[in-house]
């Protein structure tokens, strides 16, 4: 009987090294992904030539010291030509890139490659290895995001390489799958806000005054609201099943509430108030002088 | 075959369809696109389109270099008076030179055309700290944009901290006035020449309006991130996670003893989702939390100092700096008054003294000429006006900002005090 020898990717980042192969020394267990990458491989993905089904690149970001956490933060497009025998990937196109990328932030190395479709290419085993060469010492992330919509879904997926096989061929290799977590940092996340107006209506949206926005915001809250106080509701007429966990979750979130005794409350909101009028008093002050000052001297 | 493909194909950002040209078609290409190959043509701009994905990759580039200033290219296309961005790239900000700098655009913008990116700049973006962006060196180098003919280009400013404190995306575009080219192509900008053209601090820049559009894909995957389709299990089992939601709130609690904080963002901060934890959490692929609660923060600190107290801190400043032009320019113009009253008097006493001289029969003396007079009472050219003139709009768009944002903020403490009523 023929036996698969299967070798998990080690843990221990040291001097562990395959005697035949130069892949990863060190695992990947948690990756975050900035939204800015997903927007980026969907936009390559429609500018994509006519006879290309996939499209992939590079992916650039940070990881923690030992190699544990992996952060993406950007990518680029790199081209590359599939035939049923052989595949060829720009090299030189991915050098220069990384390198006008490395001036304009010098922190961002390469963590992996992403690649688009619904399987994972034939040769995606020899550009893992390619590209796990190039973030050495550290294993390649592979992204893959489904561009052909399979089950309705956007599917992402983060998967890394681990040899396989009876020598430590760089064919061979296998993909497991890693945890994957997106991470929108505040100004990216109005950012999203601003482009998901967008998906209502014909796909349109104009950046609308603050104002509005708290206003799209409050009522957003009033809505989330209702929901939970009608699911409340059910649940204590006994129509729908109770569930410990959000019960739990919601009693811990009325407490956040925070109590301020209110005496202490109304002098600190005359305070505020004050401080409010004031400076909205001045400041307009200060705007009607520029413009008197203004027209006085086209007078004179 | 591919290379007739790709000659035809410098537009692919519209062109999702297929279209195989064998010779150079004009009826095949779309009808908005036509307007583009019409070199003759000259349109004015009227609003701009961006590309989320451009928005992003401004917002991420302002966010990383916060709080210095930074900027970058806008790559897109011009079509019948709307400017469209589709992608954007950084510039480093400490080129060893100006070739250094020429040469970083043009390989980056060679590398992008390999993979079909737009390779045409359309503008360049600028990200501010305080919202006082009027310097002297923007305008120049959008001078320098809209010089090129047959060239529209916008500078599209970005407020790191504004976007995150408001929670609204903080993003206007600008062109610099007719008006202001004009009179900067002469190079005088003095009292009477600004009353002419009509120039004041309100219009050096003209504003357009900013479009957010996206392609259907990107849709999708908005709409997949904000309400995922089968995430109830994962939603329960991190719900369950422990500690974090009520440790990060005691911090909270911890700092801001002052300020009023409206806790609702620190309910949905539960799902936590910072790079601290080294514990893999089961894979979300949605957004963690909904998309600015941060507009319901009523703290108006953002990282120590209140940014409010730094707006009103530069407000200062300016008032100072605009307090000394003031009095340069009354300076400047006291001394012109006093020459021209010495010049007045030396043409009435030599007047008197001609008809002195009449009276006692002697020959008059010629009156003194213009040039005669301009050499000896020499007057100083006024001073320029710019900077005077920029300071002011330095000034005007602070004020602006801050009475702009007192509205929400006003709107915010009655939504606690309502709160604070109905939970005592």
């Amino acid at each position: 009987m023929s036996l698969l020898n299967l070798s998990l990717p080690p843990l221990a980042s040291n001097l562990v090294k395959s005697r035949t192969t130069t892949t990863a020394t060190t695992t990947a267990q948690q990756c975050y992904i900035h939204p800015v990458v997903l927007f980026s491989i969907l936009d390559h993905y429609l500018r994509r030539n006519d006879n290309q089904e996939r499209v992939i690149g590079t992916l650039l970001g940070v990881r923690s010291d030992d190699g544990r956490v992996v952060e993406i933060r950007s990518c680029f497009a790199v081209p590359h030509f599939e035939t049923s025998d052989q595949v060829e990937v720009d090299m030189e196109h991915h050098r220069s890139m990384f390198s006008l990328h490395k001036k304009a932030s010098a922190r961002e190395q390469i963590v992996g490659w992403y690649a688009t479709g619904s399987q994972l290419s034939k040769y995606a085993a020899l550009i893992q290895d390619f590209y796990s060469r190039e973030a050495a010492p550290f294993g390649a992330v592979h992204l893959v995001m489904d561009t052909e919509l399979t089950g309705g879904q956007l599917g992402i997926k983060c998967l890394q390489g681990a040899a396989i096989g009876a020598g430590a061929h760089p064919e061979n290799c296998l993909f497991l799958p890693l945890a994957h977590e997106l991470q929108y940092p505040d100004a990216e996340l109005t950012a999203l806000q601003a482009a998901a107006d967008s998906t209502e209506g014909e796909g349109i949206a104009t950046l609308i005054s603050d104002m509005e926005q708290l206003e799209k915001t409050i009522e957003e809250l009033r809505c989330m609201l209702a929901r939970v106080s009608a699911y409340v509701d059910n649940v204590c007429e006994g129509k729908t099943e109770p569930n410990t966990v959000i019960g739990k979750y919601l009693m811990d979130m009325l407490a956040v509430v925070p109590k301020v005794d209110t005496k202490q409350f109304a002098t600190l909101f005359q305070s505020h108030l004050q401080d409010i009028l004031m400076v909205a008093y001045l400041t307009n002050l200060t705007r009607a002088q520029l413009n008197i000052a203004d027209r006085l001297q086209r007078i004179a | 075959m591919a290379d007739t493909g790709k000659q035809a194909k410098p537009m692919t950002a519209l062109l999702n369809e297929e279209f195989s040209l064998s010779a150079f078609d004009s009826s095949v290409i779309p009808k908005k696109l036509l307007s583009v190959l019409d070199v003759e043509k000259k349109m004015s701009l009227e609003s701009v389109k961006v590309d989320p994905l451009a928005i992003l990759k401004i917002v991420k580039h302002a966010r990383e270099s916060y709080p210095s200033e930074v900027n970058g290219q806008l790559l897109g296309l011009e079509i019948d008076g709307v400017l469209e961005v589709t992608n954007a790239f950084a510039v480093p900000t400490q080129p060893g030179s100006e070739d250094d700098m020429t040469n970083y655009q043009i390989e980056m913008i060679q590398c992008l055309r390999e993979v079909n990116i737009d390779s045409s700049v359309v503008g360049w973006y600028q990200s501010t700290r305080l919202g006082d962006f009027m310097q002297k060196p923007l305008l120049d180098v959008q001078a320098s944009y809209q010089a090129s003919p047959n060239s529209s280009s916008v500078v599209l400013i970005h407020d790191t901290s504004k976007s995150e404190q408001a929670g609204n995306l903080s993003l206007r575009a600008f062109r610099l006035s007719q008006t202001y080219l004009d009179l900067t192509k002469d190079g005088k900008l003095t009292t009477k020449e600004m009353l002419e053209k009509g120039l004041t601090y309100a219009n050096i820049l003209e504003e357009l309006p900013i479009e957010v559009e996206t392609s259907s894909l990107a849709k999708a995957l908005l709409s997949e991130l904000q309400w995922p389709a089968n995430a109830d299990q994962e939603l329960l089992e991190s719900l369950q996670r422990p500690s974090s939601f009520n440790t990060k709130l005691r911090a909270r609690r911890l700092a801001d003893r002052s300020a009023i904080s409206d806790d609702t963002e620190a309910s949905s901060d539960a799902l936590d989702n910072s790079l601290s934890g080294l514990l893999p959490s089961q894979p979300t692929a949605y957004l963690s939390r909904p998309m600015c609660t941060n507009a319901l923060d009523l703290s108006q600190g953002l990282n120590g100092s209140s940014s409010l107290a730094r707006q009103l801190e530069g407000i200062n400043d300016l008032i100072d700096e605009h307090i000394h032009d003031a009095n340069q320019w009354m300076y400047w113009k006291r001394g012109e008054a006093k020459e021209l009253n010495r010049r007045q008097q030396y043409v009435q006493r030599k007047a008197t003294s001609n008809a002195a001289r009449l009276a006692r029969g002697e020959k008059e003396e010629p009156e003194p000429t213009e040039k005669e007079l301009d050499k000896m009472f020499r007057v100083l050219p006024e001073p320029s006006r710019l900077d005077a003139l920029i300071n002011t709009a330095n000034l005007e768009l602070l004020t602006k900002g801050i009475t702009q944002s007192r509205g929400p903020a006003l709107t915010k403490m009655f939504m606690a005090q309502g709160l604070h009523e109905s939970s005592a």
